[in-house]
């Protein structure tokens, strides 16, 4: 019973996770979009980009994975 | 009797042989998990050409483009993105249910950016700057947008397979390494459109070359 509520709380773990760097992505686009529309200076919005694709790489293509040295998923 | 062993070997019912299997598969996987990585990493040079083309050849200049289209479409890559990771995150949790909602939400979302771009855009876009042998603006747009959906589709293709898997209990909480092989070049397709949006949509003074 223990180990079926522990998995279920590590899913509703995983999944909030997700939904939260999910929020963070949207606002950072939001960003980018007003940026681009009041100030539209390359560097913030390259940066923007940047920062954007480090949280993608990082927590949805789990980069460390490749480093982890265990194949386990 | 052979064939009973290997059948017990691979389906891992016989005492220590689940270990042996299992460090099997872990083995594999590491070692597919760094040929993925370096695909990935050799097709993002071939976008990095195209995105250092891009500056090179239109400099402070811009293709003139629908803004509202570009953010919708860039908000739904996201989207879809969010959904891939629910799915894998779900099939790592044994939820397949799940799992196969959330994929075909992301191949819904995959193909509703797909027409955002080649059905909305591309007309749109050809109306301002003309087509893909007009100029130099018009070839670097259309070269990057559709090298970029041609990666779309083929992401949905790799989806449709996942999903179709998936429906006959393919994956499983310890192995469903094509699940993360899908997901990871799904993600990669979104990183690549996460440079490109600014680069197309945002940097630079709009021009329409009147065609």
């Amino acid at each position: 019973m223990d180990t079926i509520s522990e998995s279920s709380t590590k899913k509703a773990s995983a999944v909030r996770k997700g939904v939260i760097i999910a929020v963070v992505l949207a606002v950072l686009t939001l960003i980018e979009f007003v940026v681009g529309l009041v100030l539209p200076n390359p560097w913030i919005l390259l940066t923007l980009a940047l920062l954007k694709a480090l949280i993608v790489i990082q927590f949805f293509m789990h980069v460390s994975r490749v480093f982890a040295g265990e194949g386990g998923h | 009797m052979a064939t009973s062993s290997a059948s017990l070997h691979r389906h891992g019912h016989v005492g220590g042989v689940i270990e042996d299997d299992h460090a099997a598969y872990q083995r594999m996987v590491r070692m597919l998990r760094i040929g993925l990585w370096l695909f990935i990493i050799s097709d993002g040079f071939m976008f990095t050409g195209l995105f250092v083309s891009r500056f090179y050849l239109l400099g402070g200049t811009r293709p003139e483009l629908s803004q509202a289209l570009g953010l919708i479409v860039t908000s739904v890559l996201l989207a879809s993105s969010f959904y891939m990771n629910r799915a894998e995150t779900l099939i790592e949790h044994g939820d397949r249910e799940g799992f196969l909602r959330c994929t075909l939400i992301t191949i819904g979302l995959g193909l509703g950016f797909f027409v955002g771009v080649v059905f909305l855009e591309w007309p749109l876009a050809a109306s301002h700057i003309g087509g893909p042998a007009a100029s130099a603006m018009s070839s670097v747009f259309f070269m990057m947008t559709g090298m970029h959906a041609f990666h779309v589709i083929t992401g949905i293709l790799f989806l449709l397979v996942i999903y179709f898997n998936g429906r006959r209990g393919r994956y499983t909480p310890q192995r469903h390494w094509m699940v993360e092989a899908c997901a990871n070049y799904w993600h990669f397709v979104d990183v690549v459109w996460i440079f490109f949006y600014p680069a197309l949509y945002l940097i630079g003074t709009p021009v329409a070359l009147g065609h």
